[in-house]
């Protein structure tokens, strides 16, 4: 028997091996001559074959594949097309907003998600639950770009309490508190945007669990030892919730980062997907492939957290025998 | 058991109505969605009553003038164009002053065009370079008349064109097209792309889980990895490296699209064909001899039909949202007109700058009512497959 922590990671290391393949299968197929956004057509052909070589495009395709699993594993993502800079240097200001916009919208989400969820099972048929139902049926339905729209439409352009675009005002504020304050600022229309679309798929979620989970017997037997509600609630169904709850997590991760890329585009914000967006507008392989492959290890980094905390939450997983969760 | 029946549902009058409108509702409107109608950013009629509307008028050899009743201040924009095979010597297009002054704006020939912008048109009607000509030709209130005048033969259309600054149920966009028409022609491709791309990504998806499920073995394994390591990665970064590779067509997008979403389906698939698999008729047709191609296509198919109708109904929001954020995001053919694309031209052009929201609002809620039609629909359907579902959301 393999441990359930080896087989974690292991899947892991199989999905970034597939995103590499697929990111170097896909960015090479890119349409148009690479080297013909950033040399003039009237160039030599001497000077077109030295900067082919200099951007490694004249090697075989192994070779080329070779270096770049490489290269990608030491975040050496090469020189972007377009700015001539590196594109780890591009990146690296990017990825701590991603992260900063991930990491919050989630957490607030799933928090008011569960709470509204538990809120919703425990009443069932009040007002919140009618709340609930809709506002998980409306975030399966309701185009995210457009609802960012709307907001930043009527909080930013017609009631300018929000900016409209980028991560910190031009010029920056001197001052460190200032700064945090002003990049806050900036943030905030995003993240409540996605919390706002991300609340009601977890509510739901949490409320058909709890609905099930308050109608088991341990429920009834908790509840007729006489136990508070509350103490109900929290030791006997919350920790039944929980590994449920970390599974649904794992399953919406890759789809929170495609709302990212899009968070990002439509309030301009300085990450990582709106630079693979720029990217891929601009036939800038180098980086293009390396947002994807960073979007991906971000995806892939936070399923591995969460599968793992799968196992210390529900001791029945890590204990398993054979294949399967 | 309250609203079993389908003609009951909203979503299903709903979808009866946007299909309607997605086949015949180019008739409509007289012009095809990508023309010019009325001046950019041209507010809906119903929104601000002291502008003027955009007032338009043809003349033919038919009906050689028209009168347009005018109770407003100065439009934006005079024109006038003559759309002929031949000139008209002889003939001249007239403009009558309710009052009764008559102004001439031009003899009538092939392609001759006024604006009341023009420099050598003002100069023509003896104005200052810097004066509107659109507000000295309509200074009063009353009822004015074009025509053509003067004697001789002549064929062809003489246009008249005043933007006011309001057209139509939605306005115009950056370019002077009529949302509505946009709006209209949007639906078609929505429901086309969602639909074809849930068609083949179910047909794909049923045949990779029904072989997984009833073959097993190393197919199965390699086939639900392959599913686990696609339902692990962003969705949306891949299409958009595939769209700009494949090329923006529609096709292409639909192709894309069914691509990367049949995992679900292939999912659902196995599980039932799993449970079924060993179920005793399963077996004794195994046992007398049937071939597996047959068992798969003539009792493991239509066991799963049912299931796969309301997966297939379902599935359509996602693809229909993900087409969307594509063109939102600016990756697709720039001539087709989309939902997606509309929203993608509100962001960029007007909808900020020009505070133009009605740009912003029909493709939205479009899609967010299409989408909720088919969410509605797909849990009528599962809710007659299986009835214990009764009872969720949105029933």
């Amino acid at each position: 028997m393999r441990s359930y922590w080896a087989r974690r990671v292991g899947s892991s290391v199989l999905i970034l091996a597939l995103v590499l393949v697929l990111n170097f299968v896909l960015f090479r197929m890119m349409p148009g001559d690479p080297v013909a956004s950033i040399v003039d057509p009237k160039f030599s052909p001497e000077a077109k074959a030295r900067l082919m070589e200099v951007y490694g495009l004249d090697k075989p395709m192994l070779t080329q594949f070779a270096l770049y699993v490489k290269s990608s594993l030491s975040f050496d993502f090469g020189i972007s097309f377009l700015t001539g800079r590196p594109v780890a240097d591009e990146l690296r200001s990017r990825v701590p907003n991603t992260v900063a916009l991930l990491g919050s919208s989630l957490l607030l989400s799933a928090l008011l998600g569960t709470w509204l969820g538990i809120q919703a099972a425990r009443k069932r048929g009040g007002a919140l639950e009618r709340l609930v139902l809709w506002g998980g049926a409306l975030s399966y339905s309701f185009p995210s770009f457009f609802f960012q729209l709307m907001l930043l439409m009527v909080f930013a352009a017609a009631i300018p309490i929000f900016p409209l675009r980028g991560s910190l005002s031009v010029p920056p504020p001197l001052g460190g508190a200032a700064l945090f304050l002003d990049y806050v600022w900036h943030l905030a229309l995003p993240v409540l945007s996605q919390v706002l679309l991300g609340f009601g798929g977890w509510a739901l979620y949490v409320r058909n669990l709890m609905v099930k989970i308050l109608g088991e017997d341990f429920i009834l037997m908790a509840r007729g030892r006489g136990l508070p509600e509350r103490r109900v609630l929290r030791g006997h169904a919350f920790r039944m919730l929980l590994p449920p709850l970390l599974t649904i997590l794992l399953l919406s991760l890759p789809g929170v980062v495609s709302g990212a890329v899009l968070t990002e585009t439509v309030f301009s914000l300085h990450g990582v997907g709106r630079f693979l967006m720029e990217a891929v507008t601009g036939h800038d392989y180098p980086a293009a492939g390396a947002s994807f492959f960073l979007l991906a290890l971000l995806t892939v980094a936070s399923t591995l957290a969460s599968d793992l905390l799968y196992g210390v939450t529900d001791p029945r997983v890590r204990l398993e025998r054979g294949r399967g969760r | 058991m309250r609203r079993r029946t389908l003609t009951r549902r909203w979503s299903f009058w709903c979808l009866v109505l946007l299909a309607a409108l997605a086949l015949f509702g180019g008739r409509l409107f007289s012009a095809p969605p990508d023309a010019e109608v009325a001046a950019p950013f041209s507010k809906p009629f119903w929104l601000d009553r002291s502008l003027p509307p955009t007032v338009t008028a043809d003349l033919t050899p038919d009906a050689p003038s028209a009168e347009i009743p005018w109770s407003w201040g100065a439009p934006s924009r005079f024109f006038v164009a003559a759309d002929m095979v031949a000139d008209a010597p002889g003939r001249t297009i007239l403009w009558t002053k309710p009052g009764g002054r008559t102004v001439e704006i031009a003899p009538l020939k092939k392609g001759v065009e006024r604006d009341g912008r023009d420099m050598a048109f003002k100069r023509a009607l003896g104005l200052p370079p810097f004066a509107d000509g659109a507000a000295s030709l309509l200074d009063e209130r009353g009822t004015y008349r074009l025509s053509v005048d003067g004697q001789g033969p002549w064929e062809g259309t003489v246009r008249l064109r005043l933007d006011g600054g309001r057209w139509g149920l939605f306005g115009t966009d950056q370019r002077g097209r009529d949302i509505a028409a946009l709006f209209v022609a949007g639906i078609r491709v929505s429901l086309l792309v969602g639909i074809m791309a849930t068609l083949i990504a179910t047909a794909l998806g049923t045949t990779v889980g029904l072989a997984a499920g009833y073959l097993g073995g190393w197919f199965d394994s390699a086939a639900m990895r392959l599913v686990d390591l696609l339902l692990s990665i962003p969705m949306l970064p891949i299409l958009m490296a595939l769209a700009a590779i494949w090329g923006k067509g529609l096709w292409q997008l639909v192709l894309i699209l069914s691509i990367f979403s049949w995992m679900g389906t292939a999912r659902t698939v196995r599980a039932m064909t799993l449970s079924l698999r060993d179920t005793a008729y399963i077996e004794d047709l195994r046992g007398i001899g049937a071939p597996t191609a047959y068992i798969l296509r003539r009792h493991l198919l239509p066991e799963t039909l049912p299931l796969l109708l309301a997966t297939m109904t379902l599935g359509v929001p996602g693809a229909i949202l993900s087409e969307a954020g594509l063109s939102f995001l600016g990756l697709s053919d720039p001539r087709v007109i989309s939902w997606g694309r509309m929203l993608h031209e509100a962001q960029t052009f007007g909808t900020f700058t020009a505070g133009a929201w009605w740009m912003l609002l029909p493709p939205g809620l479009g899609i967010a009512v299409l989408c909720l039609a088919f969410l509605d629909m797909g849990k009528y359907l599962e809710e007659r497959t299986d009835p214990r579902l009764r009872g969720g959301a949105l029933s």
